[in-house]
């Protein structure tokens, strides 16, 4: 675990906290100032000098408190630059995955391209965006690349991989907000003279609610570790197909327990539940890592299937050890 | 609040050396086995691949060398079950003795009970079962009515118990009941062991619904059983059994009762697998690996001294529903003749019947469901 993750965790706390509720135009900048974005920049190229952990940390922040600024596309724009040693521009950088509407297009001043054996960096003017929105309100653009990039690197880098990592991140957030809502919601709501969480309908809904929030929580921070091991490839597929399961079985119990007022503009559980149904479309639906997956597994055979997910674990014990 | 923060496990010493030693042991006994015994695993017996793990060191592992243990970390144990429960490996004799009713004499037994029972436990060969449920008392356990009257020669013990596992194979039950005449509730319980030759204890059988004889009613009629066979304190055998649950619960038997039939979907399909059931064993993959590392987690943290409760109920709540859902997914998703001799056909045929049971043996959904409302505050 990196050093600085206490503190790191202290400030993105409290500034995405502050920011909640805010559109991107103020909030991009103070994220921006912050410092952010170079998070997994090593210390030696003037970034954070972080890791996977403290990535995971940031971004289920960000997802608790349904931050409108982008977070993860700057940290992975920066973080694919950084790899592949090209100079990165000021101003705001986001991805762009192979088959992958480029969110937050429209604003950016660079957009860093990863696929087809090659990390390149597009500058204004060498693409255009058609803008699109997220179930979330949020910049999801398509973008044609029409001109060539400042700077192109031969790279196998794995863009999809990275960003569903990401969204997992921020969906493990976004799940205990929504989560955490539907908890205050029924112990203040009376029906029937009884706080609704009297009733055991409501309780095990929550708990099978609670049980899909632990198991997203608990596979991003297994990707992380995995991650700051190195090869991660495994751990992520089936975190992002976990992660899609778990929105697809707890999305409906929360707004099932809030009843209409969940179902309003104003009430904050759309700020996390229509964000969680966009991720779970992005860098890869569950079919699509569901495949993935399950031909790598057919691959290994079945009992390679348990040899490898041991070992994955165990070289990560003798790494640690 | 993060409501799973992930615990690491670090287990000491050379990991794959000891996953080696298991599939090992696995490969030197599994042509005895039929698909069947493997198939169930941690239910399933053979007494002399028992006493081989016993003789390897793998029975006991985190006991004292006194009683026949061998002082390993509880982390290094759960390598050794998730691999037997992975392999497929008939380890059901020992199973009860090994996970719960050993850890509870060392916790709350006398020198006299740890003496009679660690050896031949870390040995493999003697067994215990589990006296819980009654006819009238199933998930509503603090109904228990079986009852021990205390007297000068010794306990006097009057009642049934049924659904005991593997009762017709073992020596002992540690047995819930009630020791306080008038008493209610979860007051005036006490656990006594009770060596199953008492005369005046009789075990009968239950067949269950996939024809197996794997649990027994046990009666008791006016059983007179030694005063030392009191487990820890009179009247505080409801804190005990809660203890000895959050054993029960917390392990990887609680998600890998059906991996034998995901091993067997792989392997028929091959390499190359049309694009549904490709999605099949994806979808399988990863419920079973975030269930991997829940459980890993929650291992952790009770080898830490915590008491994750919740935590393990959370494990074996969706653990149980993804163990469960497996054959039925899989037989929505392949075509198999269920009277075929094939791996998959038997497999697939034998976990439809024994499935249900997955979510009944060591509390239910619903009970699971009320410990983590009770732990989220809702109750
Ligand atoms: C294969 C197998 C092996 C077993 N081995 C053992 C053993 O070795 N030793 C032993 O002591 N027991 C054993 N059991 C028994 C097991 O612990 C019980 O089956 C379990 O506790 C449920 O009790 P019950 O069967 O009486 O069902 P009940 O308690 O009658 O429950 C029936 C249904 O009602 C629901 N229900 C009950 N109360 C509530 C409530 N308050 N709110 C909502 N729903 C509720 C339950 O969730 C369940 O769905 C075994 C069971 C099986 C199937």
């Amino acid at each position: 675990m990196s050093e600085n993750r206490t503190l790191l965790v202290e400030m993105a706390e409290g500034l995405f906290a502050d920011l909640s509720g805010a559109e991107f135009a103020s909030a991009w900048p103070r994220v921006a100032e912050a410092g952010f974005a170079s998070l997994l920049v090593p210390a030696d190229a003037g970034g954070f000098g972080g890791d996977w952990g403290d990535v995971l940390a940031v971004l289920r922040l960000a997802g608790l408190n349904a931050l409108a600024a982008p977070l993860a596309e700057p940290i992975l724009a920066h973080h694919l630059l950084a790899q592949a040693g090209i100079a990165a521009p000021e101003g705001l950088l986001t991805i762009a995955a192979p088959g992958q509407r480029v969110p937050f297009a429209r604003h950016a001043d660079g957009i860093v391209r990863a696929g087809d054996g090659a990390v390149a960096l597009y500058l204004p003017g060498s693409y255009s965006v058609t803008q699109g929105t997220s179930p979330a309100g949020e910049p999801w653009d398509a973008v044609d690349f029409t001109g060539e990039p400042v700077a192109s690197v031969a790279s196998d880098i794995d863009l999809l991989a990275l960003g569903a990592f990401a969204r997992v991140a921020q969906a493990s957030g976004a799940l205990e907000a929504a989560f955490t809502l539907s908890i205050d919601h029924v112990n203040t709501r009376v029906q029937f003279g009884r706080a609704l969480a009297k009733f055991q309908a409501v309780q095990q809904a929550l708990a099978e609610f609670s049980e899909e929030a632990a198991a997203v929580d608990a596979s991003a921070a297994a990707c992380a570790a995995a991650l700051d091991h190195g090869d991660a490839g495994f751990e992520i597929a089936a975190a992002k197909l976990r992660t899609g399961i778990a929105i697809d079985r707890s999305v409906p119990i929360a707004h099932r327990v809030h009843g209409a007022i969940g179902f309003t503009i104003e009430y904050a559980l759309n700020h996390h539940t229509r964000r969680l149904m966009g991720w779970r479309s992005e860098f890869g639906s569950d079919s699509f890592w569901a495949e993935r997956l399950g031909r790598a597994v057919a691959k290994l055979g079945g009992k390679g299937l348990w040899h490898e997910v041991a070992a994955r674990t165990d070289r990560q014990v003798a790494a640690s050890g | 609040m993060q409501i799973f923060p992930l615990h690491p496990f670090t287990p000491p010493g050379d990991v794959p050396a000891l996953r080696q030693q298991v599939r090992d042991l696995i490969t030197a006994h599994e042509p005895r086995w039929t698909i069947e015994q493997r198939a169930d695993t941690w239910f399933g017996n053979d007494a002399e691949f028992s006493r081989a793990l016993g003789t390897a060191g793998l029975l006991g592992m985190t006991w004292p060398k006194q009683y026949g243990g061998h002082e390993r970390s509880m982390l290094e144990r759960y390598i050794v079950l998730e691999e037997l429960l992975a392999g497929g490996a008939p380890a059901g004799l020992h199973w009860i003795a090994d996970r719960q009713t050993g850890p509870l004499l060392l916790r709350y037994g006398t020198e006299e009970q740890r003496e009679k029972y660690l050896p031949g436990m870390a040995r493999g060969e003697t067994y215990a079962c589990i006296g819980l449920s009654e006819p009238n008392s199933g998930s509503d356990l603090a109904s228990v009515r079986t009852f021990a009257r205390k007297t000068l020669e010794g306990w006097r013990v009057n009642g049934q118990k049924v659904w005991t596992s593997g009762a017709h194979h073992c020596h002992a039950a540690l047995t819930l009941l009630r020791t306080e005449e008038g008493s209610e509730r979860q007051q005036g319980l006490s656990q006594l062991m009770i060596d199953l030759d008492t005369p005046g204890v009789t075990v009968r059988p239950i067949i269950d619904m996939a024809g197996r004889h794997h649990f027994n009613e046990i009666f008791f009629d006016d059983a007179l059983v030694p005063l030392g066979a009191l487990v820890g304190t009179e009247g505080q055998g409801w804190k005990q059994v809660t203890a000895e649950l959050a054993l029960e619960r917390s392990g990887p038997e609680r998600y890998l009762s059906s991996h034998l039939l995901l091993i067997a979907l792989i392997d028929a399909v091959g390499p190359e697998p049309a694009p549904d059931v490709a999605q099949l064993i994806g979808r399988l993959t990863a419920e079973m690996w975030t269930l991997r590392q829940m459980s890993l987690s929650t291992a952790a943290k009770l080898a830490a001294g915590e008491d994750p409760v919740v935590e393990a109920a959370i494990v074996k709540d969706l653990g149980n529903a993804y163990e469960q859902a497996l054959p039925r997914l899989v037989q929505a998703a392949v075509e198999v003749d269920l009277a075929g001799p094939s791996d998959l056909s038997r497999l697939l045929a034998w976990f439809l019947l024994t499935s249900p049971s997955f979510s009944l043996r060591g509390g239910t959904p619903e009970v699971l469901r009320g410990i983590i409302a009770k732990g989220l505050g809702l109750r």
